[in-house]
C-alpha cells in the first residue's frame, strides 16, 4: 500500500514531516488537583493528577521521594471496533509503566518526601500516538497540579513508510508494519527519557527518524508552554491584580 | 451505594451545617431542595461512534455513546433489536477508583440505568421503539451497545448518565440496510449497510431520571457528594414526557415509610417536566452548534 503519494502527501492530507492538530485544555475535571485533555487530530485523552497526598498504603511510603503513581485506561468506545476490555492487560500495564517512568523521570520526587502523586490517563478516542499523547496531558496536569518539575517532558513518534520518515503516525500508518519510534524528551535539558522503537531499520534511517521525533517532541513543548501560558493569565486575570 | 463517601473527609462542623442547610431550604451553593445546578451538553464528542454526548452537571461530568453493530435478535423476541448499557468509572473520577475499584459502583450503575431506561426484560417499556431496530425478523437486527463513562465525579450520577445517554441518542444516525431479496429462509439474508442515509431516532419519549437524596426529614434533587456523604435513603424514579413513572430504585440503607415514598414519586414527576424541558433545550442547542461546526 502506498502510504505517501508522488506528490509528497501522506493518506490525511500531511506531509511527511507535518503533525496533526493539537488541541489541549486546562482543568477539565474540577476534583482533581490538576488536569488536562490533550488532543493531537482524532487521539483524545484525558489526564488527571491527584496529590501530593498522604501515601494510601503506608508500606510503599519512601521518607526520601515521593511515590509516583500511574494507571492507563481505554475507553470502550476508544477504538474503532466497540471491544470490552478487561482492567489491567498487559499492553495497559505496560503503558503505565512507561508512562510513569518518563513522569518520574522529571518530577522533583525528593522535594516531596513521605507524599504520593497518582497520574491517572484515560483514553477517549484512540488513532495512534496515545503513548506520546498520554505523556503530553499529563505533563500539563501535573503542571496544573503545581508539582515540581524539572522540566516540561514531551513526547511525539515518529515512523518510517515508503522510504520516507514521517513524523506523528496516525492508526493507520502505526498499523501498516513500518517501524514506530516513541520520543519523549526533556526540551530544555535536551535529554532523552523515553526511546521505544519497534520493527528494524538501518541505523543511520534510525538516526534522522529519531532526529525527526525529537523535532516533534520541540514543537509540542512549545505549544504546551503556550497552552500553560495562557491558562497562567487567565487565572491572574480572575484574581483581578 | 452510589456514593464515593470514603473521599469526602467531612468535620462534624461541615456535617452540621449541610444538614442544617437542607433543613432550612437553603444549601451550601446557595440552591433551594427543587433546584438542579447547571446543566451543560454537548453532542457528537465521540465523532467514531454512531452517536454521542457529554453531560456536565456542576462539577460532575459523564460521556455516552452508542455504537450499532449487527447482530442476531434474541429469540423470545424475534421482531425486536437488542439494547444494553454499560458504565465505566475512570480514576480521574476518584483515585478510588483505581484498578477494580470502580467495577462495583460502575455495574450498579448499569444496572440501575438498564432498569430505568430499557422498560424490563421484554423491553416494552423501553425509552426507545426496539422493534425500529429490526432488520429481518429473527435473523438480523442492531445491537446499540451503549458505554457510559464517569470523567469527573461529584454526586448525582444516575441522573446524569441517563441526561447523557438521552443526548447521545438523540445524537444517534443509525445507517438505512437495503436486504438481499430471494435469499433461502435458512441462510442469514445478505444486507448491504448505507453510508449515507442515517435513520435518527424518536427521543421524545425518552424518560429523564430524578433522584431524591434524602437528608434528615427532608430531600434534595442533584445532591453534590457532600451532601450524598449525608444521606440516609436515596428514592431515583425514571419519568417520560407524558408523565408515565418508567422505573424506580431505592437505595440507600434507611427505610421510608410508603406513603413518603409516593410523595417522593410524585414530587419527582413535578421536578422532571422542569428537567425534560430545560434537557431538551440545551440537546437542540448542541444539535445546532455541532451543525455550525461542520
Amino acid at each position: 500500500m502506498e502510504y505517501v503519494n508522488p506528490e509528497g502527501l501522506r493518506l490525511d492530507g500531511r506531509r511527511p514531516m507535518e503533525m496533526r492538530q493539537l488541541r489541549a485544555e486546562i482543568g477539565v475535571v474540577s476534583r482533581a488537583d490538576g488536569s488536562a485533555v490533550f488532543e493531537m487530530g482524532n487521539t483524545k485523552v484525558i489526564a488527571a493528577v491527584y496529590g501530593p497526598r498522604e501515601v494510601q498504603n503506608k508500606s510503599q511510603q519512601m521518607s526520601d521521594q515521593a511515590l509516583v503513581r500511574c494507571e492507563y485506561s481505554m475507553a470502550n468506545f476508544s477504538t474503532g471496533e466497540r471491544k470490552r476490555k478487561p482492567k489491567g492487560d498487559r499492553r495497559s500495564t505496560e503503558i503505565s509503566l512507561v508512562i510513569r517512568q518518563t513522569m518520574e523521570a522529571c518530577i522533583l520526587t525528593d522535594q516531596m518526601p513521605r507524599t504520593q502523586i497518582d497520574i491517572f490517563v484515560q483514553v477517549l478516542q484512540a488513532d495512534g500516538g496515545t503513548r506520546s499523547a498520554c505523556i503530553n496531558a499529563a505533563t500539563l496536569a501535573l503542571a496544573d497540579a503545581g508539582i515540581p518539575m524539572r522540566d516540561l517532558v514531551t513526547s511525539c513518534s515518529a515512523g518510517y513508510l515508503n522510504s520516507t520518515p514521517l513524523l506523528d503516525l496516525n492508526y493507520v500508518e502505526d498499523g501498516a508494519g513500518g517501524p514506530d519510534v516513541t520520543v519523549g524528551i526533556l526540551p530544555k535539558l535536551d535529554k532523552v527519557t523515553l526511546l521505544q522503537m519497534d520493527a528494524k531499520l538501518p541505523m543511520d534511517t534510525l538516526e534522522s527518524v529519531m532526529q525527526l521525533a525529537a523535532e516533534g517532541c520541540k514543537a509540542v513543548a512549545n505549544y504546551i508552554r503556550e497552552i500553560l501560558l495562557e491558562h497562567t493569565k487567565q487565572l491572574e486575570v480572575r484574581r483581578g491584580t | 451505594m452510589f456514593t464515593v463517601s470514603a473521599m469526602v473527609g467531612l468535620s462534624l462542623g461541615e456535617k452540621q451545617f449541610i444538614k442544617g442547610g437542607i433543613a432550612q431550604d437553603l444549601r451550601t451553593d446557595g440552591r433551594k431542595r427543587s433546584t438542579y445546578r447547571p446543566i451543560f451538553v454537548e453532542t457528537g464528542v465521540i465523532p467514531q461512534a454512531n452517536g454521542s454526548a457529554r453531560v456536565m452537571i456542576g462539577a460532575t461530568e459523564v460521556i455516552a455513546s452508542v455504537k450499532a453493530e449487527l447482530g442476531r435478535p434474541n429469540p423470545s423476541h424475534p421482531d425486536k433489536g437488542k439494547l444494553s448499557i454499560f458504565v465505566d468509572c475512570s480514576p480521574t473520577a476518584e483515585p478510588s477508583f483505581e484498578g477494580r475499584g470502580g467495577d462495583d459502583l460502575a455495574s450498579e450503575l448499569s444496572l440501575a440505568l438498564e432498569r430505568c431506561l430499557l422498560g424490563g426484560k421484554s423491553g416494552a417499556g423501553a425509552g426507545i421503539d426496539l422493534a425500529s431496530l429490526s432488520i429481518v425478523e429473527g435473523k438480523v437486527c442492531w445491537d446499540l451497545y451503549i458505554d457510559g463513562l464517569v470523567i469527573s465525579s461529584d454526586g448525582n450520577l444516575l441522573d446524569a448518565l441517563g441526561a447523557a445517554i438521552k443526548a447521545a441518542l438523540s445524537n444517534t444516525g443509525i445507517p438505512k440496510v437495503q436486504v438481499a431479496s430471494g435469499a433461502s429462509p435458512d441462510e442469514l439474508p445478505e444486507v448491504d449497510i448505507s453510508d449515507e442515509e442515517f435513520l435518527q431516532f424518536d427521543t421524545s419519549r425518552f424518560p429523564v431520571i430524578v433522584t431524591l437524596t434524602k437528608v434528615g426529614s427532608h430531600y434534595i434533587v442533584d445532591a453534590t457528594s457532600e451532601e450524598e456523604s449525608q444521606m440516609s435513603s436515596a428514592l431515583s424514579v425514571s419519568v417520560n414526557r407524558e408523565g408515565q413513572i418508567c422505573g424506580v430504585t431505592k437505595r440507600g440503607g434507611a427505610g421510608l415509610d410508603p406513603s413518603v415514598i409516593l410523595d417522593m414519586i410524585y414530587f419527582a414527576k413535578t421536578i422532571s417536566e422542569q428537567l425534560i424541558n430545560k434537557l431538551d433545550s440545551q440537546i437542540a442547542a448542541a444539535e445546532a452548534c455541532e451543525e455550525d461546526d461542520s
